[in-house]
């Protein structure tokens, strides 16, 4: 069976297999070249590629949060500031254990069960690399003594960040709102926010706040920033190996944002509320600039900046007198007789009255198979516009709103800024009603039976009442814009962002109003405060020389307002409990004879208007004494030629005016002084 | 064949005659590819003995000592041995299966109190021999085509298919690679070759789709596209490649390249060892270092082309072979050109079994170097010891 070999077979066989290792040889030698071809390629022609690539392996930038922009007031005072904050922080895909680590962390520092629970609980839900913050706030002492055990705390670090201080606490709490901790639903509105669905990395960072209401909010991507990025060498498991501070980013810190508030005016504004409910607003009628949007009672934003405690929630959410709501622009009331200036001013528009027309009040006015009752009992007696104005007389206006009709009454209404949300840079203004005919069919038209305009509804309009309903700013508004007489000023709460001033607005409309008859009702609003028998004489007193203030006292009903009750004494609501009393209103400007500031002031079932006024008093004068022109006019020295008064005067009206700025109306006629009434001041 | 000093009776076995016919070039090369090897393992650790390097150095010097006793045993014995050994390896290869122990997911270890072996390596050199035993009887006309190469056949199939079975395809192409390898050089016919090719051109997809198991079809699928998956299948090669090119032309300089250092760079020590030292010695190196290779390989093929006995020629090539086929696969693999099938670089991955085995390749190939002038008569049992 063996194959016989012969000696030829034997060297041909070894010539083939010399030629074909000689060819196998040479396919290697191919390979090889193939293999350094390849070299070539990768090392040689796209190195800079892979080295980019390589280096992305090795850094990584670690977020460095930037400083939140500072809100100041229009001083400059820091209404909304940062402080240093020492925070403990651990990453849970570094810890095993986290409760035994919570453990060993208590043992340093104060670790109260409820924090340790939601610290649990965080650790759960948040994603791995992304550290949680295990203790806030430490003292320096407590931060140095944790610092120095880190190295047997694994996954734990200590961090030197900013919080958000509100030095002001409650008075700018609804203007202002608050940072808070960044929701589930703030990282999903993120999440569509961009294009790409990426969240921005900024917002799982633990020391990161993010506005929840007011400016915070709403300018919360200009007060944010840009995050700085610290350089590190990470390996494949994102382990940190080195640090390399040459190559780090600054962050860039959030644009400051000015408001047009003055900080003592809305302190002053929160502390005269005291432990009263409502809310104060301050335009300066010469540029629409808020002094002071305050809401009471209020809230300390400083506890929700680091995650305010149930309990504590729910006893502001339940208090009955709303401290969480902004009473200023999100809460509506019935003007009531602050709104009799607009009844006024619809009346000789009309063209049907005039302020010389008297109607003779007896108290009561019959319409509709019923009484309508004026709130003086035993009534006014003959009244014309100014004196029903000055007095308050109901039956004067009811008779006006029968004259003119609800859609003239509308229309003023809506050119006084009633009606209307203005841009203010803030959420939460709520529109009201100013009805009219019109509107009553808008709003029943499903309901063809109920769009029909009832004549008596025209009587409580007149008087404020009914449907109508307004918030404090639009009510200020209205105030500054009869103040100011010739233009449809609007109001701004954002000064500037970042030194970039926003529009001031003074392209304000006209307002479509001869002068005349505005000064009719200014007089009178004048009187009211001033003149013996004015609703507001004596409790609108400014104290301040000349400088004297003129306004207009209401009170809202709670309940249907003169078509129920059968006397005076039944509109009293002082025997009532305090959630069932009527509002007690006032606006008012000032100076009365060259204004500056209007005022609006709501207090909260305060049964009447004259006891919101000395609430308006003590605001207006912050607002007064602040301004140099105003106390170069109350302190100026006596004339050395005491036989020429009043140039002096003059003078400073010049140098008030900036020729850039609205006209300032020209003082209106000196105020009317009425027949003293015999019955006097209301109460 | 003609009479030299070392095959004259009585003299054959004298150390002193034999340790100067040793290949001390090829012995050299193979320590200082050992060298680099461990150096890198050094380097990576990093910049330390432990845990690879010294072990590294350590089992390199005993298997540089087993090749050299390997190289003084005469090739009449392995002669005598190659059949045995191959159905030994076979054996263990089926039993595999049942006694063998799993890890990572593949059985390929047997083990026998405190000794593990992985028959599948001793098949490699098994193979070799049975080969180059088997062509040693045969004419060259049968060697080119005839009913006769059947046997090789089913030699190089069995064991290919045991192997892949375990599975472990990087080493059943590496067996099967070689048996074609060694049939060629014994003077197989080209057209039987090329209708082959074509057969596998033809054939390779649908094996790659019904035959393959998943994660070895995510293998080739992934060398094919690595940027659809970075961070999953392709993470391998993509790293790999970024290794490789950002060491640029000279390289990061040693113990300072950042994709191993870091661990980015997956199997840094074993299998991607080759782009460890690329990422440090940059182009050069590596350029260098294939030389070294290449060096190597040349003066093994060059002792198989001296051989006087077929059997010598064809064992000393068919170890060549399998050797060779390591280093371009695994330096393919790492640059991106082949599929990653778990091929290491010899004598520079760190891992005992593989060394062993090149070791003990090139302890024969040393040997026929030896006893080049060595007459074997063809034939069972015509050799004595």
């Amino acid at each position: 069976m063996e194959p016989h070999i012969y000696f030829d077979e034997v060297n041909e066989r070894q010539g083939v297999f010399h030629r074909r290792t000689f060819l196998i040889g040479g396919v290697l030698g191919i390979a090889g070249m193939a293999l350094t071809g390849r070299l070539l390629q990768l090392q040689v022609a796209e190195a800079a590629r892979y080295q980019t690539m390589a280096s992305q392996n090795q850094f990584r930038f670690r977020l460095i949060p930037p400083p939140r922009g500072r809100i100041l007031d229009r001083n400059g005072v820091a209404i909304a500031s940062n402080r240093p904050d020492f925070r403990l922080l651990v990453r849970r895909d570094e810890v095993d254990d986290a409760e035994g680590l919570i453990d060993q962390i208590s043992l340093l520092v104060p670790v109260t069960p409820a924090r340790r629970k939601q610290v649990l609980r965080d650790l759960e839900i948040t994603p791995r690399a992304v550290p949680v913050a295990v203790a806030n706030d430490l003292t320096w002492g407590e931060f140095t003594r944790v610092n120095a055990r880190l190295p047997e705390l694994p996954g734990v670090t200590a961090d030197m960040g900013e919080s958000r201080v509100y030095p002001f606490g409650g008075a700018f709490a609804h203007v202002i709102g608050y940072v808070s901790k960044v929701s589930q639903p703030d990282l999903d509105r993120a999440k569509k926010a961009t294009p790409d669905g990426q969240i921005d990395p900024l917002l799982l960072h633990p020391g990161f706040r993010i506005g929840k209401s007011g400016v915070e909010q709403s300018l919360d991507a200009e007060l944010r920033g840009r995050p700085g990025g610290q350089k590190i060498e990470v390996d494949s498991v994102g382990r940190v190996i080195r640090e390399d501070p040459a190559g780090d980013r600054k962050p860039v810190a959030g644009s400051d944002v000015v408001l047009t508030l003055d900080a003592d005016v809305q302190n002053r504004a929160l502390e005269v509320f005291g432990e009263d409910s409502g809310a104060a607003v301050v335009i300066d009628i010469h540029t629409g600039d808020l002094l002071c949007l305050v809401s009471a009672p209020s809230f300390d934003p400083n506890r929700f900046v680091s995650g305010v405690a149930e309990a504590e929630y729910r006893a502001l959410h339940d208090y009955d007198h709303q401290p969480l709501l902004d009473k200023s622009i999100s809460a509506l009331y019935p003007p009531g007789s602050t709104f009799k200036t607009m009844t006024a001013m619809a009346a000789l528009q009309s063209g049907l009255v005039s302020q010389h027309d008297r109607i003779q009040c007896s108290g009561q006015f019959f319409f509709g198979g019923r009484y309508f009752h004026c709130w003086k009992a035993h009534g006014h007696g003959s009244v014309d516009m100014a004196e029903a104005i000055k007095s308050s007389c109901d039956v004067y206006f009811y008779q006006m709103a029968l004259r003119i009709g609800p859609d003239r009454i509308a229309e003023v209404a809506d050119a006084f800024g009633l009606g209307h949300t203005f841009d203010i840079g803030i959420q939460g203004q709520r529109k009201g009603t100013v009805p009219s005919t019109a509107w009553k069919k808008r709003v029943n038209a499903k309901n063809p039976a109920n769009q029909t305009w009832f004549a008596g509804e025209s009587l409580s309009y007149g008087i404020g009442q009914g449907a109508l309903q307004v918030n404090a700013l639009q009510l200020a508004v209205m105030t500054a814009r009869l103040a100011n007489g010739r233009k449809a000023l609007l109001p701004r709460l954002i000064k500037s962002v970042g030194g970039v001033e926003r529009p001031r607005g003074d392209q304000f409309g006209d307002l479509p109003f001869p002068q005349d008859r505005i000064n009719i009702v200014r007089s009178a609003m004048a009187s009211v405060a001033n003149d013996v028998g004015g609703t507001a004489f004596k409790v609108s007193q400014l104290n301040l020389g000349d400088i004297k203030m003129a306004g207009k006292t209401g009170s809202a009903q709670m309940h249907g307002y003169g078509n129920t009750g059968s006397g005076a004494k039944e509109r009293d609501t002082t025997h009532l409990p305090w959630r069932l009393r009527d509002h007690g209103l006032f606006v008012a400007f000032a100076p009365y004879d060259d204004p500056r500031y209007a005022i609006s002031v709501i207090l909260e079932h305060g049964l009447h208007g004259t006891n919101a006024a000395p609430k308006a008093v003590e605001i207006m004068k912050v607002a007064l004494l602040k301004d140099p022109d105003m106390r170069q006019r109350i302190e100026r020295p006596l004339p050395e030629d005491r036989s020429a008064p009043g140039t002096d005067g003059t003078e400073t009206d010049d140098s008030v005016a900036d020729p850039s700025e609205t006209p300032v109306p020209p003082p209106p006629q000196p105020p009317v002084m009425g027949r003293p009434t015999p019955a006097g001041a209301r109460r | 064949m003609t009479s030299s000093a070392i095959s004259r009776p009585g003299q054959r076995e004298r150390l002193t005659m034999k340790l100067p016919e040793i290949d001390w070039r090829l012995a050299l090369a193979l320590c200082c590819i050992a060298g680099v090897g461990t150096m890198m393992l050094y380097s990576t650790a990093p910049l330390s003995w432990k845990p690879w390097a010294g072990p590294h150095l350590i089992r390199f010097g005993l298997c540089f000592a087993l090749m050299l006793v390997l190289s003084l045993i005469d090739i009449r014995v392995w002669f005598v041995l190659s059949y045995p050994i191959y159905v030994l390896a076979l054996l263990l290869l089926v039993a595999v299966p049942v006694i063998g122990h799993e890890s990572l997911g593949a059985k390929r270890w047997i083990t026998a109190g405190p000794l593990s072996v992985q028959p599948s390596e001793i098949m490699k050199i098994g193979l070799v021999l049975a080969l180059a035993r088997f062509y040693h009887g045969v004419s060259a006309k049968d060697a080119r085509l005839s009913w006769k190469l059947l046997i090789p056949a089913v030699l190089i199939a069995a064991p290919t298919l045991l192997v892949a079975k375990q599975p472990d395809l990087g080493t059943a192409i590496l067996i099967s690679a070689t048996g074609l390898a060694i049939m060629i050089m014994a003077g197989l016919t080209w057209r039987l070759l090329v209708l082959g090719g074509l057969a596998a051109i033809v054939g390779a997809p649908a094996f790659v789709m019904f035959v393959m198991k998943g994660y070895q079809r995510d293998r080739i699928l992934t060398f094919l596209h690595p940027e659809d998956d970075p961070s999953g299948s392709g993470y391998h090669i993509l790293q790999a490649k970024i290794a490789l090119g950002s060491g640029g032309f000279l390289g990061k300089g040693f113990g300072l390249g950042t994709q191993s250092q870091l661990n980015y760079l997956p199997e840094k020590q074993t299998d991607f060892i080759f782009a460890t030292f690329a990422e440090e010695f940059g182009f050069l190196g590596c350029f260098t270092l294939l030389a070294l290779y290449g060096v190597t390989i040349a003066i093994a093929l060059r002792i198989a082309s001296i051989s006087h006995s077929h059997f010598g020629r064809l064992s000393a090539a068919g170890l060549t072979a399998t050797f060779a086929l390591y280093v371009v696969i695994n330096a393919a693999m790492v640059m991106g050109l082949a599929p990653v099938v778990g091929v290491p670089m010899p004598l520079m991955s760190y891992g005992g079994t593989g060394m062993v085995t090149v070791m003990v390749g090139f302890g024969l190939v040393e040997a026929v170097r030896v006893h080049r002038y060595a007459e074997i008569t063809s034939g069972r049992g015509s050799l004595l010891l």
